[in-house]
């Protein structure tokens, strides 16, 4: 950004954007983009198969991570794609019966635009609202079930808040109705227990490039016992059983394969440190400040995301005074504008509370070095923000903020 | 089958565990150096619990394989190393 000068590269606090890509990853993937290019749809030579037999086993890698079976395992380009395969393909192909859609308020932007797009082409959708900590309200999902619901799709753990959505219950209630389940688990895959059967998905969404691996590649899980149907939204080779025809990138498939088998290897280890971390940087910012408020439920959450909302000072300066420290906040997260998150907003938190709102990602590689000074710069700044404010003046003379009439302009 | 290979020796292991810690210097990157310090540390501490002889034999394997990777990519990581270090290895020189 202009006129902001930092003398070093910023302590990369912001996991749910993106995780750096672990390197045993690199190494995993490197040999196939070197001697190893061959495309494993070759079926005539050595080039073709050792590429196909590395694409094989990276499915049985991503398939063993979520206890699916690998022939239900469908390469895509990311979460993204996966996401408008699963809502609009399922509901194009059944949609001579199945006309409705339940879906949550605080979904990834991808499910929620594809939802749009189906409402334009008649369909309806439900937006099932969630409670003030993020989470939904199961006879809510009960209740908006009718007979003509083709799909329920609720997101694993949130993006922007990191809770953890009942996703078993859910399956179980689908189960019952017997409706297709969608999940989006691509910020939920390698960091909690992932399990097709426990949670009765039909289809999940998973992607790469947040659990140390490459951007660009993803999964798709289809259950095929009971078989669900979709239709491809990319014609061509055949590919992945038809239903994402293009040649499959080697290299990025092995390395979301290593991704996955490493995220099962080291889970546990990786949850436990980012619990103390996360753990380090609530204590560091809490015993010097009040008024801060953590953002969705903190009991049903992952550790890794710590959203954070601070009263009393103003959003935009809190961020420009934390250059140091790569973070996302609440309010013009996905585009420049200054709307707050939609996501806040369905958990009710009030708009100034929103504006503040700064999304600490800690991960793999996050050092107590870094959560310490995190800590430190964020106290620093709201101070800072705080002594020129008159708000929090009146706040600490004991006057009711809620109580004040103010005078029109 | 293959024969399960033959747990190593005290000296063999503690060897290993120099080597790991002296390739996890090397990485150029602040987070891949530390993380891969701790990892092996906290690695070792965890299987010194372990007795079985082809348990032992296994995470021995594997630390070598380990060492094999790391010293690619010390390598690799060194190539491509941004000429602007990381914010926190600033403070931590100057004593801040
Ligand atoms: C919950 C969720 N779904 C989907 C995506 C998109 O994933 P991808 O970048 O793999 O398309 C993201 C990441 O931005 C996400 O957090």
């Amino acid at each position: 950004m202009k006129g902001v000068k930092i003398s070093g590269r910023p302590l990369y606090l912001d996991m749910q954007a993106t995780t750096p890509v672990d390197p045993r990853v690199i190494d995993a993937m490197l040999p196939y983009y070197l001697s190893r290019f061959g495309n494993p749809h070759s079926r005539t030579h050595l080039y073709g198969w050792e590429s196909e037999n590395a694409v094989e086993t990276a499915r049985a890698q991503v398939a063993s991570l979520i206890n699916a079976s690998p022939r239900e395992i469908i390469f895509t380009s990311g979460a993204t794609e996966s996401n408008n395969i699963s809502v609009k393909g399922v509901m194009h192909f059944y949609k001579d019966k199945k006309r409705h859609v339940i879906t949550t308020q605080t979904e990834h932007k991808c499910v929620l635009d594809s939802c749009r797009h189906l409402q334009q082409e008649g369909f309806d959708v439900t937006y099932l609202p969630v409670q003030s900590n993020g989470i939904i309200d199961l006879e809510k999902l009960r209740a908006a079930i009718r007979p003509d619901t083709g799909l329920v799709s609720v997101m694993a753990v949130n993006n922007e808040i990191g809770v953890i959505q009942p996703i078993e219950e859910i399956g179980q209630i689908c189960k019952e109705f017997n409706i297709p389940f969608h999940t989006d688990a691509a910020q939920a895959l390698g960091k909690i227990p992932v399990d097709v059967e426990k949670m009765n998905v039909s289809l999940m969404s998973l992607s790469g490039h947040k659990i140390y691996g490459p951007k660009g590649i993803g999964a798709l899980y289809m259950r095929r016992r009971p078989r669900i149907r979709v239709e491809p939204q990319m014609n061509g080779g055949g590919q992945e059983r038809g239903i994402r025809s293009g040649t499959v990138p080697t290299p990025l498939v092995v390395g979301f394969g290593a991704a996955c088998e490493l995220a099962m290897k080291e889970m546990e280890y990786d949850d436990t440190r980012i619990r103390g971390l996360q753990d380090r940087l609530l204590k560091g910012i809490r015993e010097k400040l009040d008024g801060v408020v953590v953002n969705g439920c903190m009991e049903r959450r992952y550790a890794g995301n710590l959203n954070l909302s601070f009263a009393y000072v103003e959003g935009e300066s809190l961020l420009m005074g934390l250059k140091e420290v790569a973070v996302s906040s609440g309010s013009a997260c996905t585009s420049a504008s200054l709307e707050p998150s939609y996501v806040l907003r369905a958990l009710g938190v009030e708009e100034d509370m929103a504006h503040t709102s700064i999304r600490f990602g800690i991960g793999r590689f996050t050092t107590e070095a870094e959560i310490d000074r995190a800590a430190e710069l964020t106290v620093k700044q709201v101070e800072k923000l705080r002594e020129m404010s008159p708000l929090y003046e009146m706040v600490k003379e004991g006057i009711d903020l809620k109580s004040i009439q103010w005078a029109q302009h | 089958m293959t024969a399960a290979p033959a747990a190593p020796s005290r000296a063999e292991i503690l060897s290993l565990l120099r080597s790991l810690l002296r390739v996890s210097a090397k990485f150029s990157d602040y987070n891949i150096r530390e993380y891969t310090r701790r990892r092996t540390i906290d690695g070792f501490r965890q299987n010194r619990t372990l007795s079985d002889p082809s348990s032992v034999a296994n995470a021995f394997a594997d630390g070598k394989s380990e060492l094999e990777i790391a010293k690619r990519q010390a390598v690799v990581y060194s190539l491509y190393a941004p000429k602007v270090k990381s914010i926190i290895e600033l403070y931590s020189k100057s004593g801040v």
